[in-house]
Formats: C-alpha cells, sequence, structure tokens
C-alpha cells in the first residue's frame, strides 16, 4: 500500500470541529466533535447510529462542505450489490469502440488493451472515493448500510480495512489520500460485529428542548425565538407519544419552514391538526393526534394516558 | 489523572472493567483507546470518557452500560442504575418458571394437560423434553421449513450455466472478447427471491411447557434462514436475532438467559406486534416479508389493541403465519379472548404442538406465498 500523502488535517482541537459545525449551521454535542476527530487522527471510520430524522446524513455533508471535498454518497438498499458499488465496464461504448475500429485497421492492433482502459471504467462510488488523487480527503457517506444485505457488509468490510481495489483487467488502485467514511444506520438490523470494530460508533439522540429550539433558530432564518420555542415543544410532546413514527429533527424543521411559509405566528391546536402531515407520515398517527389534548401539547404539559 | 503512568494504569483498569461488565474489548480495541488518547486532551474528564467510549462500543446498549461502569468506576451514583442488570444466569430450561404462570387465564388447562391420559402425555414430554440439537426428525423438519419458506421464484434472473434461458446482453458482451463472434452463450435461471422471515414468539408464563420446543424452533430457522429476525414477547419485546446466530446452542442459551429478563411473565400481544410495526417490519420490502407469531393467544392486554397493531402489521407484510402450539389438544377451543380477536388477520393458522403436528405445519407453510 502506498503511503498516505502528507496532509494534516485541520482539527488540531476538539473546539476546532466544533466551530466548522457550527460554521456550517449544525448544532453539534461535543461528542459528535471527538468522535469526528478521532476519525481523522486514527483514520477510521464514524458509524452514525440513531433514528431517522436527526441529522446523521447531515454530519456527512457538513463536514465535505468544510474539508471543500467532493461527498460522495452510496444509498444503500436491498440488494445492492458490488458492480453498482464499486465499478462498472461501459460496454455500450466498448462495443461502440470495436465498430468503428473494425473499419480503421491501423487501429484494430490495438484493440485489445485500448477497450479495457480507464475510459472505459464507470466509476461507481467507493473506486471513486478511493481514486480521488487528494490531497484532501473524499467524504464517502454510506447511507443507511442496515438496508443493505450481509454479503455487501462482507465485502465493504474488506474494502474498509485495506482501501484498495483490484480490477482484474488494469490493476490495483490503492487510496492516495484514505476518505474519511461516515456510515450511518437507523438500527434496523444489528450490523456485523466485525464491520462496528472496524469503527468509532456514535449513537445520535433526539436533540434536547435547548438545542432543537437553537437548530431551528440556526436552519430557519427568520425564524422568531417565541415561534421556535413553541415548535419545539410541540416535537417534544408528540416525541412522547407511541407513534408508529415519532418525528424527527427533519420534520420540525420543515413544520418550522410550513409554519413560516403560512405566515403563522402562534400555534393553536387547529394549526397543529391542519398541517399534521408535515410532521407524521402515517395515518393512524394523525387520526390519534386528534384525539390527543392539544392543549396540553401547546403548553408542554405531559400529555398521553 | 494526572500522570502519564497513572493514566495508563487508569486506563487499563476501566478497560478491564468494562470487559468484565461485558464488553467485547480486545487488545486491538485497547490500543486503539490509547492511540485515541495520544490525540486527545485527555485532562478533560468528559473527552477522556468519550475517547475510551466511542472506541470501545457497538451500540446503543453498550454505549449505556460504558457510562455505568466509568461512573462506577470513579465513584459516582451512575444515572439510573436499577440494579438487577447483572443478574444470574436465570432458569431457563429447569423448573420453577410459574411466577407468571399465577396471572394466565387458562391454568385449569395446562393443569388438565398434565395430568391428561398415558400416550397423551408421553408424546408431549417427548416434545418438551431437554434440548437435543441433534435429534434428527425435528431439526430435519425445521430444515425443510426453511427450505420452504425461503425459495420462492422471482421474475429477475441469475446467470446460470445451464440455465432454460439466455442471456442477450451478456452474450452480447462475451462476444466482445471474440471481437463480436457469438461463441459461447449465456444462460440464465429465474432468481430465488429471498423471504425475510420475522418470528414473534411468545415466552409468556402460560407457554413455559413448550418452551424447549419454542427454543428448538428458534434457533433451528435462525440458524438456517440468515436473514430472518427472531423476537421473544411476554409483556415487553426483546429482539433475539444475535444470540440465535451464536454457533453454539449453550452459549445462545446462556446469552439469551442475560438478555430477555421476562421469560414467563404476562402476556402483552398487542403491545408486541406494536413494537414491531414501529420497529422491524417497517423496513425492507413488504411483499417478501412473512410475520410468523408463535402463541397460544392467552393475553392480558386489550383484544383491541391486537385488532389495531394487526391490521396495522398486514400491510407491512406479505401473509401472516400464527402458530399455535395449544392448537390439535383435544380440549382445544379457541377460548382466548386475544387469539380470537386475531383470527380475522391470520393468514394461516398452523397446529405445532408436537412432532406429528409441526409435519403438517411443514406441508402448510408450502403453500404460503
Amino acid at each position: 500500500m502506498t503511503a498516505p500523502l502528507a496532509w494534516q488535517h485541520p482539527f488540531a482541537r476538539v473546539e476546532d470541529v466544533a466551530a466548522i459545525f457550527d460554521a456550517r449551521d449544525y448544532v453539534a454535542d461535543r461528542p459528535l466533535c471527538l468522535t469526528t476527530k478521532l476519525a481523522f487522527d486514527l483514520g477510521k471510520p464514524i458509524l452514525l447510529e440513531g433514528e431517522a430524522g436527526v441529522g446523521k446524513t447531515e454530519v456527512a455533508k457538513v463536514l465535505a462542505s468544510a474539508l471543500d471535498t467532493p461527498l460522495i454518497r452510496l444509498q444503500c438498499y436491498e440488494g445492492l450489490d458490488a458492480s453498482s458499488a464499486l465499478y462498472e465496464w461501459n460496454y455500450a461504448r466498448q462495443i461502440l469502440h470495436i465498430r468503428l475500429a473494425e473499419a480503421d485497421a491501423a487501429r484494430r492492433a490495438e484493440l485489445d488493451t485500448a477497450i479495457f482502459g480507464p475510459e472505459f471504467l464507470f466509476e461507481r462510488p467507493l473506486l471513486q472515493a478511493i481514486r480521488h488523487p487528494g490531497p484532501r480527503p473524499a467524504v464517502l457517506l454510506i447511507d443507511e448500510i442496515d438496508r443493505a444485505d450481509e454479503e455487501f457488509e462482507a465485502f465493504l468490510l474488506e474494502i474498509l480495512s485495506d482501501y484498495q481495489v483490484t480490477v482484474p483487467e488494469l490493476g490495483t488502485f490503492s487510496a492516495v489520500q484514505r476518505p474519511c467514511v461516515i456510515l450511518t444506520s437507523n438500527r434496523t438490523r444489528e450490523l456485523n460485529d466485525a464491520l462496528k470494530r472496524r469503527c468509532l460508533y456514535l449513537w445520535i439522540d433526539y436533540p434536547s428542548p435547548d438545542t432543537e429550539r437553537e437548530i431551528i433558530m440556526k436552519r430557519v432564518p427568520g425564524m422568531q425565538r417565541e415561534l421556535a420555542e413553541g415548535v419545539t415543544r410541540v416535537m417534544q410532546g408528540l416525541r412522547a407519544v407511541d407513534f408508529y413514527k415519532r418525528p424527527g429533527v427533519a420534520e420540525a424543521l420543515d413544520w418550522a419552514r410550513a409554519l413560516m411559509g403560512l405566515e403563522i405566528g402562534k400555534i393553536v391546536p387547529d394549526v397543529v391538526l391542519e398541517t399534521a402531515g408535515v410532521v407524521l407520515k402515517y395515518r393512524d398517527d394523525i387520526m390519534r393526534l386528534s384525539k390527543l389534548d392539544l392543549d396540553a401539547l401547546l403548553q408542554g404539559r405531559a400529555i398521553e394516558a | 489523572m494526572t500522570s502519564p503512568t497513572t493514566l495508563i494504569d487508569q486506563t487499563l483498569a476501566l478497560c478491564r472493567a468494562a470487559h468484565a461488565a461485558g464488553l467485547p474489548v480486545s487488545q486491538a480495541r485497547a490500543i486503539d483507546v490509547f492511540r485515541a488518547l495520544s490525540v486527545i486532551d485527555w485532562s478533560t474528564p468528559d473527552d477522556y470518557r468519550l475517547a475510551l467510549r466511542t472506541n470501545l462500543v457497538a451500540s446503543r446498549t453498550e454505549e449505556i452500560l460504558f457510562d455505568r461502569v466509568f461512573a462506577t468506576h470513579f465513584g459516582q451514583q451512575p444515572a439510573g442504575y436499577g440494579g438487577d442488570h447483572i443478574m444470574a444466569h436465570s432458569e431457563l430450561l429447569h423448573g420453577t418458571l410459574d411466577a407468571g404462570r399465577a396471572n394466565e387465564a387458562h391454568r385449569e388447562l395446562l393443569t388438565e394437560a398434565d395430568t391428561f391420559g398415558g400416550e397423551e402425555v408421553t408424546r408431549r414430554a417427548n416434545l418438551a423434553a431437554r434440548w437435543d440439537p441433534d435429534a434428527p426428525p425435528l431439526a430435519q423438519v425445521i430444515r425443510e421449513l426453511a427450505r420452504r419458506l425461503a425459495t420462492r421464484p422471482s421474475r429477475r434472473s441469475q446467470p446460470a450455466r445451464h440455465g432454460a434461458r439466455i442471456d442477450l446482453r451478456r452474450s452480447m458482451r462475451r462476444s466482445v472478447r471474440h471481437g463480436l463472434d457469438l461463441v459461447e452463450l449465456a444462460r440464465i435461471k429465474p432468481k430465488t427471491r429471498k423471504t425475510r422471515i420475522v418470528m414473534l414468539c411468545d415466552v409468556s408464563g402460560s407457554m413455559d411447557v413448550f418452551n424447549s420446543f419454542l427454543l428448538q424452533l428458534m434457533f433451528g430457522l435462525q440458524q438456517a434462514l440468515k436473514a430472518s429476525r427472531t423476537l421473544v414477547f411476554s409483556t415487553q419485546v426483546s429482539e433475539v436475532t444475535q444470540s440465535l446466530r451464536r454457533r453454539s446452542v449453550d452459549e445462545t442459551l446462556r446469552e439469551m438467559s442475560d438478555t430477555v429478563r421476562h421469560w414467563s411473565g404476562g402476556t402483552d400481544i398487542g403491545a408486541a406486534l406494536g413494537t414491531l410495526n414501529r420497529g422491524v417490519l417497517r423496513e425492507g420490502s413488504s411483499r417478501s416479508t412473512v410475520l410468523i407469531v408463535i402463541s397460544d393467544g392467552y393475553d392480558n392486554g386489550q383484544p383491541a389493541r391486537i385488532v389495531q397493531e394487526l391490521a396495522m402489521a398486514k400491510r407491512h407484510i406479505r401473509s401472516l403465519v400464527w402458530i399455535n402450539p395449544m392448537y390439535g389438544a383435544s380440549t382445544f377451543t379457541v377460548r382466548a379472548a386475544g387469539m380470537r380477536a386475531a383470527l380475522p388477520y391470520v393468514d394461516y393458522f398452523l397446529p405445532a404442538f408436537n412432532g406429528r403436528a409441526l409435519h403438517a405445519l411443514v406441508r402448510g407453510l408450502a403453500r404460503v406465498g
């Protein structure tokens, strides 16, 4: 393996990480900042787990923007295989090339080597991240890894330990600069122990009321403090209810934006019911909401029997 | 934590404490901890804890456990410490499990079954006998069951040397190597579609007599179908998939008795289904999921809740199989209120109270589509 280029990451102290998150309007707590710093220091991937919509994916976006490098995203799904994650040959172009070469005797000789050249290779996210020229590392986001099959996890394990890929026709590519890898999981199933062992682990919880208010104020321009507080109160109350899908921070932001768009200054029960579709995505949940004591919800008192 | 020497001792002691508490602290991980310490300001106690934690844990539960270990190590009263967390291995397989039976509605039925005439008792005693992983008949039946559950032809295809159909696209690609002459034909056959099994198993007091049968069923199916998920419930729900993946039965039992603290409790089927609806069932493709509920349907909860949650669950699964170990006993009628509430939603209601009945179950499952 080639030695990584000398690139000093800009996070000498935990506060430096906090500063870049802050500059990009992401409210990050100390554990997240520290884990991020360690990921760069130790060259390990970060495994972020947490409920849907708590800002796991956003971490990668912020890092990519802070380092001013491309964000390479691999969205996992059931049935994801190596060819759509790593590389694929461009067959159509190869055939076209052969047809052209047939008309031209001079080019026919070199055909064999030519059609397996790098220009006929479709780079998929993992290969892209490894071949990223540097000097700053690319940010590789492997999103919702729990959706992929376990075979894919094993395959990923191999990539994440060596950061090199072999294409039989072309040779082996080693990472010039190891990408900064962020894996996210909604924890719908437990991941392979071996994969976990290679990662730094962090659980991202729903934010505390104060943090959530801060997030809303930062992310929604022109937000009044009072309205942000109202949104936070309702969200925290709703999360205590046993819904099929509890609203995350993403829903809180959507709702705050919706209220701004509708020019609503004060949250009243009717407003909550009318805009419920922004926050709750199951019909059963919305039905349930209409039966709750909304006055208590708005005042931040405990609801639900 | 002032000098490096005490820091090293301190950290090693913490690693040992974490290991003793059940965290998988390996040498490699301990080394990672020290590498991490060299790049952070470890005089900040919180950073010190976080640096250790992020390296040593691999799940939310372990995170919480580690925080407790850390707090205890520094003599603080850990937050939310219940005191019952570390308990001796429960008597999972050995008698004395009647705490939960008291609140079960059908005690009389159990007693009746216990004192039933000669042959019946022997047959059931065989089934409920001590765990025997090598007993061929049941193991075979389970393997067969797994095979039938997991093989379903897909409309997609996969490469196969002697497949029935010709794969034109791949044949073209291969021809590139021979200057576009079709030298060899690539063939395909239908892919096998993966069925995801989610098994929800009742381990409440009323199911005690079937305990070892249930364990064999869960263990066998989980081993045969790696992608399936197994959860047990009484008044709470715990996922036991990871424990069932252990190679040895002993290890599985030890781990399960450590993690599942509600064997032989009461029953709340509705709440258990609710947990499933909020987690496991929401993921993955609903058309490929089969939910298997193993329960006698005796329930302390609200039948209305069962109806509501089953209606929701049905939208996330292809079919619902209900295995009722009581069904088939001579005295059986659908007496359990929970069972009655659930029946309209059940696609396959199957008897599985003994070996012979399980054969019938396998035949029944062959039709699950």
